[in-house]
């Protein structure tokens, strides 16, 4: 369970501040799978960034359990996030001088996970072990991040606009991998997107207009990667 | 505007050690010149084994030191513009693609022979500013009759615009040559590792040994800087110590000072660089939760044994450099000191090596420690 109450986040200095969440409250239960949608702007990926501890509100609390980790010290939530956080960015971020074999470990070293070779091949990727990133598509490349946050075996999956730049088919195949995999680890997955037929893949679909949640909502039904429109 | 003004004032290394090489020549070659023109007017048998061993000590001493500052800012030069290109491939690719040929977009690299240019005329000036004292310093036990400080012009462009012109063009033809890389290689940013680290030679190092591993290999030129720093650290230093005994104690402060500067810039440029080309690899790591210490460790760490190793070759090189001066140069100059390798003396340089090298890495894993995560995001 995480629980996320008033966060207020501002960038800029006293002059000049823009105020980019406006006291947020929301609450995530384990194993479930939500979609944050909002236009461009809206501050999705600052929501993100602060309730996965990559960053600090200015107030309010994020509360995993019982550990509030907004009251962390860096060296205490960098420990959490190592034991509890996976990421997965639009723009990929793999290590650009290491295979994919070894962006994977980079993961699974963490979580002392000696079976990353299975998560490899969860992906498809077993022929590209050896390949760099550079000598990957861009489905590819996403799929290979996949694997390096879930080989760490994080309990929460964050992923910001993870198909924000591939085109509909690769990004429905990598859709697909995250959905079959959440089913087979029930980890808590967290996903920011303006896409909104991705939201029909949810259990629990957020949106968020400048900053505050105008609407929660829970799907009855959740369709896979290859039913919802694009 | 594809190079700027802006980026050649990184070029500061580069500038720092034309300007040391240039001061060392100057001194030496203008007072040889000005020597020489004197020859005949020495009449006494002491003035003549003087003048011998002050123009051979004059031409090694512009040789060794002046070669080795020389092949480093070529070195840093090449380097410089290698990562100029690595790191703003995209922006080159773009324009390859929209049809700038490679050698039109080289022309504008000619800028990065300009910070040489700067360090000369630097170095120049403050040479010329001491030679007066220079001159004193080196007749000091007025074995030769007054000597007059001339200005050469040859001289000057021999060690201002040759260097200015050949760094240009070195720098034009470099980039020429890394820009014919396809422009698909150059969008996608793709880089030489690709072929030459060989595909599974670490079966199963643990990702942060790996990491180590590639970061060196990645950056070769980034060891040679490292050693050379240690390098210059441990020559430069010891043999100050023993000069004092030798020669006088202005020149062992001038050589303490030049091997300090050049130590200090080169390692400081290395570690500055090391931490930059990898910022997002910091990053990625620091959002998956490895610690500050071990980020630091991977990235920096690999350097340490080359620096060592520097140290070792400096203390051989100034051990037998200053060893050559004593037995052949000032051989028939009676009241030389014997020179003998000074151990404790070593161990004392050792000790400060390890202890500055120690400093200045801590305040570098500092920095990484300020990295923020959001900042490489946002790109
Ligand atoms: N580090 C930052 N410094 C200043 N402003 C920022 C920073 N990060 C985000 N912003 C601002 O916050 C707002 C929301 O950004 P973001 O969270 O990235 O929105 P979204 O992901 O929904 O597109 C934007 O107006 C953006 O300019
Ligand atoms: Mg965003």
């Amino acid at each position: 369970m995480i629980a996320i109450s008033d966060i207020v986040k501002s960038y800029g200095n006293a002059g000049n501040k823009n105020q980019v969440l406006k006291g947020i409250s929301l609450q995530i239960t384990d194993g479930d799978f939500v979609v944050i949608l909002g236009a461009s702007g809206s501050g999705k990926s600052t929501f993100l960034n602060v309730i996965s501890g990559l960053e600090r509100p200015d107030s309010g609390s994020v509360v995993y359990g019982t550990n509030d980790i907004t009251k962390l010290s860096d060296e205490k939530l960098t420990q959490f996030r190592k034991d509890n956080i996976g990421f997965i960015f639009q723009q990929y971020y793999l290590l650009p001088n290491m295979t994919v074999e070894k962006n994977v470990r980079m993961g699974a070293d963490l979580a002392g996970n000696r079976e990353y070779r299975e998560m490899i091949n969860a992906v498809g990727l077993e022929n590209k072990k050896g390949k760099y990133p550079s000598e990957l598509s861009g489905g590819e490349q996403q799929r290979a991040s996949v694997a390096r946050a879930l080989a760490k075996k994080p309990k929460v999956l964050f992923l910001d606009e993870p198909t924000g730049a591939l085109d509909e088919q690769t990004g429905r195949q990598v859709l697909d991998y995250i959905c079959r995999l959440h089913k087979e680890y029930g980890f808590t997955i967290v996903m920011v997107t303006h896409n909104q037929n991705i939201a029909e893949m949810a259990n629990t679909v957020v949106k968020m207009n400048s900053g505050k949640i105008s609407e929660v909502s829970a799907n009855e039904k959740q369709k896979t990667a290859y039913e919802i429109g694009w | 505007m594809i190079v700027g003004m802006k980026d050649t004032v990184k070029l500061i290394g580069i500038l720092v050690i034309a300007g040391c090489a240039v001061f060392v020549w100057t001194l030496f070659l203008n007072y040889n010149i000005d020597l020489a023109a004197m020859k005949d007017e020495i009449t006494t048998q002491a003035g003549m084994a003087m003048y011998q061993a002050q123009v051979s000590t004059g031409k090694v001493v512009a040789a060794v030191s002046g070669g080795c500052l020389v092949l480093t800012s070529v070195v840093m030069l090449l380097f410089y513009i290698k990562n100029y290109i690595d790191t703003h491939s995209k922006e080159l690719g773009i324009l390859k693609a929209l049809g700038y040929s490679g050698l039109k977009i080289a022309k504008h690299f000619w800028v990065f022979g300009l910070s040489v240019f700067v360090g000369c005329v630097l170095g120049y000036v403050s040479a010329f500013c001491y030679l007066p004292s220079f001159y004193e310093l080196q007749n000091a036990e007025h074995l030769f009759p007054e000597i007059k400080v001339q200005f050469h012009l040859f001289l000057a462009f021999l060690l201002i615009g040759i260097p200015a012109i050949g760094f240009s063009v070195l720098a034009v033809l470099y980039a020429f040559l890394r820009l014919r890389h396809p422009v698909l290689d150059l969008l996608k940013e793709k880089r030489e590792y690709r072929t030459k680290v060989p595909r599974r030679e670490t079966k199963d190092k643990p990702f942060l040994k790996d990491l180590a591993g590639s970061t060196i290999r990645e950056r070769k030129t980034l060891v040679f800087f490292v050693a050379f720093s240690a390098f210059c650290f441990s020559a430069m230093v010891q043999m100050s110590m023993s000069m004092k005994d030798l020669s006088s104690k202005t020149m062992a402060v001038m050589v303490i000072t030049i091997g300090l500067v050049l130590a200090f810039t080169t390692l400081f440029l290395s570690l500055s660089s090391v931490v930059k080309g990898n910022t997002k690899t910091i990053a990625m790591m620091r959002v998956f939760g490895y610690k500050y210490s071990d980020c630091s460790r991977a990235v920096l760490g690999g350097y340490r044994l080359f620096s060592y190793i520097g140290f070792v070759i400096g203390t051989v090189y100034q051990y037998a450099l200053l060893k050559i001066m004593v037995t052949i140069v000032f051989a028939d100059v009676g009241s030389v000191p014997e020179y003998n390798f000074d151990f404790k003396m070593c161990a004392v340089t050792f000790v400060l090596f390890i202890l500055t090298y120690e400093i200045v890495m801590y305040g570098y894993s500092q920095r990484i420690k300020r990295l923020s995560i959001k900042s490489v995001m946002l790109e």
